[in-house]
């Protein structure tokens, strides 16, 4: 049985200015787990979620997606399977509903059932964005209100992996114990696969995340 | 029909006059302009005379190679210009830009030179090589300005074309916007001489046309001709170099290449 998501003897390094990111990094994920990476700035934790989802190319090693290298996977649809959640929440100049509809526009995800204003609504009390209404305009919100409209479009995908790239760096203590408290009922309850990148301290109560620490170009666990 | 009343070499050193006021102007208010002036009338009296002389050599010679020749290099200048103008480092536009110069004025110009006005043979220098020129030169600021957008708002909405590809979409769904916008700016200024010519301002093509003796009601379906080739040659030209570059952006996993600055995230 393959993991999920693996990743062997993986190198890369920026051209400018040209020093080695990794070098033979490991990674193994499992269907269901939480795997948390933590670091100081610029060891490159970014980096790695932006290659696992072909963000950015790769240039030795390689990386496994159920057994597959994701070089031979459509990149459309392998961003559909494996969501990258950026450190700065992205919206477009549009409403909410918009905005979480926005990825049914696309061709890769036709196949898909849109969900109804009703589902939107409960996902938007499960994400304690009670005061949001789904007309509002998403880019007038908070940064940390527009992260969680973020997570919430990126689950509505119902992806295989979810990669969240310090998704509480801005955010005030308040928003962050929401954040957090929502990423530890996606694992726990939801059973998402789910690899994150922080700074912050998470200690989840109801699961325990399998942490690394990434420093001298390599993970090394904790 | 009047025939062309000549200029002689002395009348056009009077024209000079007008370059007199100028440098004055520049002069008194300090504009520091003299040297440019100075160097840009020196240039129009040589590049035009030296122009004056190959036209007339070409027109002599009627050949049909020596046509496409200086036609050829006629498009090359103009991808060297785009270039000049257009200042990107990462993503190598220029061979797909000028194959598309290339390509689209040559059609443009062989159906307007050979079809609308019905010239035999279709290359004829006197009017293939004019008509080249201006579909060159009009073409060429559109692309410029397209490309330039282009690559402008590719960077600038990094995060909104990678925040769509992490969702599913592939290349082109997530810079629609931004080719939109390029094809569109190049394409606003020919449309825009549509709607003014003829009420705003005559165009340079008519007036010459009349100046040297044409009827008017000739030289407007020339300049209608002009105008409307302008709009197809600009509309072709940006569409399909843009559609080229745009895919050049984006790399083998469709991820944008497109960096700001030499600054990248970790």
């Amino acid at each position: 049985m393959h993991p999920l998501l693996k990743i062997e003897s993986l190198c890369f390094t920026y051209t400018t200015p040209a020093a080695p990111v990794f070098r033979e990094l490991n990674l193994s994920v499992d269907e269901g787990e939480l795997v948390l990476i933590k670091g100081g700035s610029g060891t490159g934790k970014s980096t790695l979620l932006r290659l696992v989802c072909r963000l950015l190319p790769y240039q030795e090693g390689r990386i496994l997606f159920r057994g597959r290298s994701i070089e031979s996977v459509v990149p459309a649809e392998l961003r559909r399977a494996i969501v990258y959640v950026a450190q700065i929440p992205s919206m477009t100049e549009a409403s909410v509903r918009d905005n979480l509809l926005l990825p049914f526009s696309f061709a890769v995800n036709h196949d898909m059932v849109q969900p109804s204003e009703k589902k939107l609504e409960q996902m938007l009390e499960q994400f304690y964005l009670t005061d949001v209404a789904l007309n509002h305009q998403a880019r007038n919100m908070s940064v940390g209100q527009q992260q969680r409209i973020a997570l919430m479009r990126a689950l509505l995908l119902d992806p295989e992996i979810l990669l969240l790239d310090e998704p509480t760096s801005a955010l005030d203590e308040k928003s962050s114990s929401m954040i957090f408290s929502i990423i530890e009922r996606l694992s726990a309850k939801e059973g998402k696969t789910i690899l994150m990148v922080t700074h912050s301290n998470f200690t989840p109560q109801d699961v325990s995340p399998r942490s690394y620490v990434l420093e001298n170009r390599k993970l090394r666990k904790v | 029909m009047s025939s062309v009343v000549e200029i002689s070499l002395w009348q056009l050193m009077l024209g000079l006059v007008f370059i007199l006021i100028a440098q004055v102007a520049s002069f008194v208010y300090h504009l520091g302009l003299n040297r440019d002036i100075t160097v840009g009338t020196i240039r129009t009296f040589a590049q035009l005379f030296l122009m004056g002389y190959a036209l007339t050599f070409i027109f002599q010679l009627n050949s049909v190679w020596f046509t496409l020749g200086i036609f050829a290099v006629m498009a090359v200048s103009a991808s060297f210009i785009i270039r000049g103008r257009v200042k990107e480092k990462q993503v190598p536009y220029m061979v797909p830009t000028f194959a598309t110069m290339f390509i689209s004025y040559f059609v443009t110009a062989l159906f307007v030179s050979g079809l609308i006005i019905g010239v035999s043979p279709w290359w004829e220098p006197r009017y293939f090589l004019p008509i080249g020129g201006m579909v060159i030169g009009n073409s060429m600021s559109a692309l410029a300005i397209a490309l330039e957008r282009l690559f402008r708002e590719m960077r600038q909405q990094k995060g909104q074309i990678e925040m769509k590809l992490c969702l599913g979409a592939n290349y082109k769904e997530a810079s629609s916007e931004m080719f939109k916008n390029a094809v569109s700016a190049g394409m606003i200024p020919s449309i825009n001489a549509m709607m003014g010519v003829g009420l705003v301002f005559i165009p340079g093509m008519m007036s010459g046309q009349i100046l040297a003796g044409a009827d008017p009601l000739q030289a407007i379906r020339y300049q209608i001709v002009i105008m409307l080739m302008l709009v197809g040659s600009t509309a072709t030209t940006s569409i399909v170099s843009i559609l080229i570059v745009r895919k050049r952006c984006f790399g083998k996993g469709e991820e944008l290449l497109l960096s700001i600055g030499d600054k990248v995230d970790q």
